[in-house]
């Protein structure tokens, strides 16, 4: 039988084990240090978006029109936003700003919030009430008049368009579906991260019904990386893609 | 050991232990928040919120394969046991930590919605039945979470008199369960979404520790072959047994027993201490007791009774001896049984 020093802890530490704890203890502490920088440096770039609180609050006018998620194609624009974008328009946290665009569909408006930008993905999130999203004096011109641009097959990422603008970095992936998917829930613009430009646009606003502002098919798809078919309209300067839902493949 | 309740039984160990665990969690935290995104290139941070989440995950991870370590380290190494001495603050704080990780999710991932925060950690992923990528790895989490908060609270001696050690133990065996849990946790929901495979190196790596070093132990600490009848069991030469330690021996029934010799005499007690389980053959007696080398509960050898004030007690058994050899009664006798030694005598019993 071995003849090592027998440790009883209410006895103290012999002294054949006290080298051997010290040096267990301080491998803990510079072992964990090391290891959490480890770990810590292998995260991936979570992307440029992010809110821009730098620009300040930004109030625009601009016509109100329904996918059935609202967007507004600004007639004019201000410091950060040309007349001639057109915004996803969100509340504030995980809420949609459906039930006070409804009112106001086809009609000019004024929005004011705050801009999240990522890429060619534009979105304010508006402060409540009135003064986020109200009506504005005058005639409403006409909207740009929506473009077909026939039927696609694409690969890439459903998720929600406020988290994947910047509201959470990373707002995309699987780590992020459950958020993803109540953020869409609640209203929140879902869209399409394609893998490939279409037109030169990345992130593709997904078209719904006014029950249902997603096909309720595609909540157990996403945040996943799947492959579809389904027709865009460009509105704007911004893709609505309409998913067939038949379509949808997972990739690997 | 105590003849009454108290939160916690400081002693200078525990002072020490508990200082350089908390020291490490706290390097942990400190090393991975300190991590830039000018250090990583990138043009701009991960959300506070995550950061945070992340940091306290990993470290959760991490502390929770070190303690499924520390059995096996301490069976392969005695030199490993001062780190299994206060091995509940450890557990505890590791569920400390897990807790923490979930509540920065919680308050980011399901917060700033018309619905409740627990409500939308229900219903927002229901993907349970549509493939493998998209599995709501939140349910892991939550087992995984819901055991450590268990096996934490009832880790006091006051739980473990109150269930019976029996069921105590075997209530925290959950912990092996909860790391299969943390780990699909891990595997699901951080690596399937990471481009870089550190992390899976660092999961993989520790997973496969935690299994191999208990196999070790497991295979190190093997039985000799278990006899095949039910009568009394050969102990071998008597002789060899050193002075204040014992021969482990197996019993057709598969339970074990410590056979000690002290003061020139020998005395067999059940091989598992009445606290945890400890295993008392592989303890010394000091101080004309066997003590355990977990947690140095204390038994007489010749009744399995702890000294008072004490209460505790094993079960004993008979011993005779047959041509030379030692044999050891099948049957145990009741905890805290009396039993004769059998004296040792120039190097051959009488």
């Amino acid at each position: 039988m071995s003849e090592r020093p027998f440790f009883v802890g209410y006895l103290g530490l012999p002294r054949g084990l006290r080298f051997m704890t010290l040096a267990l203890a301080v491998s803990l502490l510079i072992g964990g240090g090391l290891l959490a920088t480890v770990i810590a440096r292998a995260k991936d770039d979570p992307g440029p978006g992010t809110f821009r609180f730098d620009y300040g609050r930004q109030t625009v006018t601009g016509i109100v029109a329904l996918t059935p998620t609202p967007i507004l194609h600004v007639t004019k624009g201000s410091e950060h936003i040309e007349a001639g974008r057109t915004l996803m328009l969100s509340g504030q946290g995980k809420n949609g700003a459906l039930l006070r665009a409804r009112a106001l569909e086809g009609r000019l408006a004024n929005a004011s919030g705050i801009l999240l930008t990522r890429g060619d993905l534009d979105m304010m999130q508006l402060v409540c009430g009135e003064a986020g999203l109200g009506p504005a004096d005058g005639d409403a011109p006409m909207a740009p008049e929506p473009e077909d641009l026939g039927r696609w097959e694409l690969a890439g990422e459903i998720c929600d368009g406020k988290c994947a603008a910047g509201a959470m970095r990373p707002g995309t992936g699987i780590a992020h579906k459950a958020c993803a998917s109540l953020c869409i829930l609640n209203g929140l613009p879902p869209v399409f991260i394609s893998t490939r430009p279409i037109e030169g646009e990345t992130f593709l606003l997904i078209a719904g019904t006014p029950e249902d502002p997603m096909p309720p098919e595609l909540y157990d798809w996403v945040a996943e990386y799947v492959a579809l078919k389904g027709q865009i309209v460009r509105h704007g300067d911004l893709l609505v893609l309409d998913i067939d839902t038949a379509t949808l493949e997972r990739t690997p | 050991m105590s003849v009454r309740y108290i939160p916690v039984q400081w002693n200078r160990f525990k002072w020490g232990y508990d200082a350089a665990l908390l020291a490490s969690v706290g390097v942990f935290l400190w090393a991975f928040l300190r991590v830039t995104p000018e250090d990583l290139g990138h043009e701009r941070d991960v959300s506070g919120a995550i950061r945070n989440a992340r940091a306290f995950g990993a470290c959760a991870f991490v502390m929770l394969t070190g303690i499924l370590c520390i059995g096996p380290l301490a069976r392969l190494d005695t030199r490993f046991l001062p780190l299994l001495y206060n091995r509940r603050h450890f557990g505890v704080v590791t569920a400390a930590v897990a807790l923490t990780h979930f509540s920065f999710v919680l308050d980011w991932y399901f917060a700033f919605s018309p619905a409740g925060k627990y409500e939308a950690l229900l219903f927002a992923n229901t993907s349970f039945t549509n493939g493998v990528a998209g599995f709501p790895f939140e349910a892991f989490g939550i087992f995984a979470l819901l055991s450590l908060l268990i096996l934490a609270a009832t880790s006091h001696d006051f739980w473990m008199k109150f269930l019976t050690p029996p069921v105590w133990k075997g209530l925290h065996y959950l912990i092996y369960p909860a790391y299969a849990a943390v780990v699909a946790h891990v595997a699901w929901g951080a690596l399937l979404d990471q481009e870089n495979t550190t992390f899976a190196w660092v999961v993989h790596v520790g997973a496969l520790l935690v299994v191999g070093l208990h196999l070790g132990a497991a295979l190190s600490g093997r039985d000799a072959a278990k006899p095949r009848t039910a009568g009394w069991v050969d102990a071998g030469d008597p002789a060899t047994i050193p002075e204040g330690r014992a021969r482990i021996v197996t019993l057709a029934s598969g339970d074990r027993v410590a056979v000690f010799r002290h003061e020139g005499a020998l005395s067999a007690i059940s091989n598992a201490c009445a606290h945890q389980n400890g295993p008392l053959g592989e303890g010394r007696i000091i101080d004309c007791l066997v003590t355990c080398p977990w947690h140095g509960f204390q038994y007489d050898v010749r009744t399995g009774r702890s000294p008072a004030p004490f209460t505790e007690k094993v079960p004993t058994y008979a011993l005779r001896l047959e041509g030379g050899r030692l044999l050891v009664s099948p049957d145990a006798d009741p905890p805290g049984t009396p039993q004769r030694p059998v004296p040792v005598h120039r190097g051959r019993t009488t």
